[in-house]
């Protein structure tokens, strides 16, 4: 089977944490960035093609993935390609994901004709296996398959796009819409035949329709003109479409169930090597329910936490439900409950960072507090 | 094929069986061993390497050569893949001459690949060992060689002299020039310990590797040969002093208290320190470590993957452990992929890769007052069976 994969880089905001960066490289579960989910995924499954279609601020997403060798994608022929907009053909950023597609005609139609396209998001990360879900996509006959996850739709969280399945088939469809319970929520992770998408984009872009969710499947599937087939993912998807379910997730990491599922041991997450020596954990510290990257000194106390890697802990520090992200120092005596430390934090000894469950502190980049 | 000249190649020796270190290298030539959580001693010399300037590395291998081979692949974790770099993997071979076969010494390791060096046409040739556990900046002693004009430069360190006689001691006059070699001499003039890191140049060491061939009485070996006949022939020798830290992980005893040393606040080998002097290591690609509330960890490493629910003092973990509750893991070193069943009790042990430490199973023991260290070791995927015991210095 040829497959190419499309990553779309910075389909979400997150408010703060990606002022400065797109999505995919929003630091996630103590040593990664959000892309490396959607590249192990492709990687895994074989997939040695791939794209990445970012929009702005994609600086530190190049600088992470360099020339894709963590992810095996550092190829002569096909590996990773950068697909970024430029001024002569669009003066402004994409509006949607087709018109991002139709300015990457060059990269979608290099290759093989029957080739499948695999699309990935990066704010929904999880560990799919890509080859079974290819292999019903080929099956099952249809123009696209939706991946989709079951208990996320609840009446209140906004979905991009859900599906309601009655008998094996779909019947019903909706876009940016807070399905009630009972409709499967897609994962923004899509299978498609590369030469139907791209006639699809094409006539698509031609009546100024750029949005992917809403003109291509729900206008296609409501019109009868396309077909969706819907594959139901039954492992840990992780839905980091806001601040709160970032840090829930982040959290919820520490898990077993949903660590042993977003890490099995068949499928690696790949990640950029940073060669950081092992932790330390000095004479007094006390960690408990924690994960915790590589090169960190601890010597306080951190509960219920995500230390990334290089984060001092001072002593008699006490961290409780924080995500602290590299290269942190937090002073001695230092308290920290429900709180974000982006990157480089520096958190003077004896301060005092108190957030909440739903609402936690979130300290800048770089910042000194 | 275009091959870039090189000021400086390096050679490195990694085919010696490590027979010192008993079960572990049954199955693992001596640099591909574990050591400090996540490294092989191999990523020393490699990555001095590399923070030297130094590209191009030929690496010998003889020894149980499989897993080494694998973890040097194409030299891409220590940057070694690049157009104009290298990490190329020598191993013994055949030739027309018959001169070929096993490699009979150090020095005829270099021999048989001198073609591989002549494509790079060097100025010179550091020749290094691959069991050693030391951060040295190469680039210095090669300075310190060029400035003195000698023809071989060899690093030394000052060893106690009770020591002295392990080691090959290297008599020096007061400019650090070299007029003697004793090879661990009963009654040693000085305490200058020859590291076994030399630096040559090419042409006088081709010359000489050719002669010590020739030599049917020769063992061809570096410190026994090449450099006696190199000092007899009056060539300039110097010795180049490191007072860096050193450590020579030959033994059992050695490998554990090498691990154990980079314990500590300020510990005697600091992996940290220097940002720009990385000890690179292949990586692994596995997830943060899990530390359950129940876990107790003081004064000790634990490498990314593992999962601790039980004690964990004054010891290393490595990747990919599971140590479990109610264990108690204590100056230890725990090399990657072992299991520790819930309940078990390691002390003074050092357990070998993917070893399995069955539920409270009993392995090793606190040293007796009169005990030499009585380390006890399982080699790779031994298993200690549930509730039994391998005592102070017993081997599995």
């Amino acid at each position: 089977m040829n497959v190419m994969g499309i990553i779309f880089a910075n389909d979400a905001n997150i408010g703060e944490l990606t002022n400065q960066r797109t999505m995919a490289s929003l630091p996630f579960g103590g040593r990664y960035r959000q892309i490396d989910f959607a590249l192990s995924n492709l990687s895994c499954a074989g997939v040695r093609h791939v794209g990445i279609i970012s929009r702005h601020n994609y600086q530190s997403l190049m600088n992470h993935i360099g020339n894709g060798e963590e992810w095996g994608l550092e190829l002569e022929e096909g590996g990773l390609e950068f697909l970024t907009p430029y001024a002569q053909s669009v003066t402004h950023t994409y509006r949607g994901k087709l018109e991002s597609l139709s300015n990457a005609m060059n990269f979608l139609e290099f290759g093989a004709e029957d080739e499948l396209v695999v699309m990935i998001d990066s704010a929904i990360l999880s560990n799919v296996d890509l080859v079974d879900i290819l292999n019903k996509h080929v099956q099952s006959g249809k123009d696209i398959t939706v991946v989709t996850k079951a208990g996320v739709a609840n009446g209140e969280k906004l979905l991009d796009l859900a599906v309601k399945m009655e008998n094996g088939e779909v019947a019903d469809m909706v876009v940016d819409y807070a399905a009630p319970e009972g409709y499967l929520a897609s994962m923004d992770m899509f299978v498609l035949n590369k030469k139907w998408m791209v006639q699809q984009v094409k006539e698509m872009i031609a009546r100024d329709k750029f949005h992917m969710d809403r003109d291509l499947v729900l206008g296609g599937w409501q019109r009868g003109k396309v077909s969706v087939n819907v594959y139901e993912f039954q492992g840990v998807a992780l839905f980091n479409e806001s601040v709160e379910e970032f840090f829930y997730n982040s959290l919820a990491l520490i898990k077993k169930d949903v660590r042993s599922d977003i890490f099995h041991g068949n499928h690696p997450v790949f990640t950029k090597v940073r060669d950081r020596v092992p932790t330390y954990y000095g004479e007094e510290c006390d960690i408990e329910n924690c994960l915790v990257a590589d090169g960190c000194m601890l010597e306080g106390g951190v509960e219920d936490s995500v230390l990334f890697r290089q984060v001092t802990v001072g002593k008699d520090a006490e961290v409780e439900h924080c995500v602290i992200m590299n290269d942190a120092v937090i002073g001695e005596g230092a308290e920290l409950k429900y709180a974000i430390l982006d990157k480089n934090v520096t958190v003077t000894p004896g301060a005092k960072l108190i957030g909440t469950k739903k609402s936690p502190i979130i300290v800048r980049r770089g910042e000194t507090v | 094929m275009y091959f870039q000249k090189k000021r400086v190649i390096a050679m490195l020796l990694a085919g010696g069986q490590g027979s010192r270190l008993k079960v572990l290298t049954e199955k693992t030539a001596k640099p591909a061993v574990p050591f400090g959580g996540k490294y092989r001693i191999i990523d020393f010399p490699l990555s001095n390497c590399v923070n030297s300037g130094i590209d191009t590395v030929g690496i010998l291998t003889q020894y149980q050569p499989l897993e080494l081979n694998e973890y040097i692949g194409n030299g891409q974790p220590w940057g070694l893949n690049k157009t104009h770099s290298c990490a190329q993997v020598l191993p013994p071979y055949e030739r027309h001459d018959k001169k070929s076969g096993w490699y009979k010494g150090t020095a005829n390791a270099i021999y048989q690949n001198i073609d591989f060096v002549d494509r790079f046409d060097p100025d010179y040739v550091v020749v290094l060992s691959g069991d050693h556990i030391y951060k040295m900046d190469y680039a210095a002693m090669i300075a310190y060689h060029e400035r003195h004009e000698a023809s071989c430069t060899i690093a030394v360190r000052n060893v106690p002299l009770e020591e002295a006689s392990r080691f090959g001691i290297l008599n020096t006059n007061p400019d650090n020039s070299i007029y003697e070699f004793e090879e661990k001499p009963p009654v040693p003039k000085s305490t200058n310990a020859s590291m076994g890191i030399y630096c040559f140049n090419w042409k006088v060491l081709r010359e000489a590797l050719i002669a010590d061939e020739d030599d049917p009485k020769s063992s061809n070996d570096f410190g026994k040969n090449i450099i006696p006949k190199l000092l007899g022939a009056g060539h300039k020798m110097m010795a180049y002093p490191f007072d860096g830290y050193w450590k020579d992980v030959g033994t059992i005893a050695s490998l554990w208290e090498a691990n154990m040393e980079l314990l500590g606040k300020e510990p005697a080998f600091d992996l940290r320190g220097d940002e720009r002097f990385k000890i690179y290591a292949r990586n692994s690609a596995l997830p943060s470590s899990y530390i359950d509330e129940e876990a107790k960890i003081v004064n000790a490493f634990v490498a990314e993957g593992s999962e601790v629910y039980g004690t964990v003092k004054h010891s290393i973990i490595s990747i990919g452990c599971t140590i479990g509750k109610d264990v108690v893991v204590e100056d230890s070193v725990v090399m990657p992929g072992v299991t520790i069943e819930d309940g078990a009790i390691v002390r003074n042990a050092i357990l070998g890769e993917n070893s399995v430490i069955r539920k409270n199973a009993v392995v090793g023991g606190a040293f007796g007052p009169q005990d030499k260290k009585k380390i006890s070791v399982t080699s790779k995927n031994a298993v200690v069976e549930e509730n039994s015991v391998l005592r102070p210095g017993d081997m599995l």
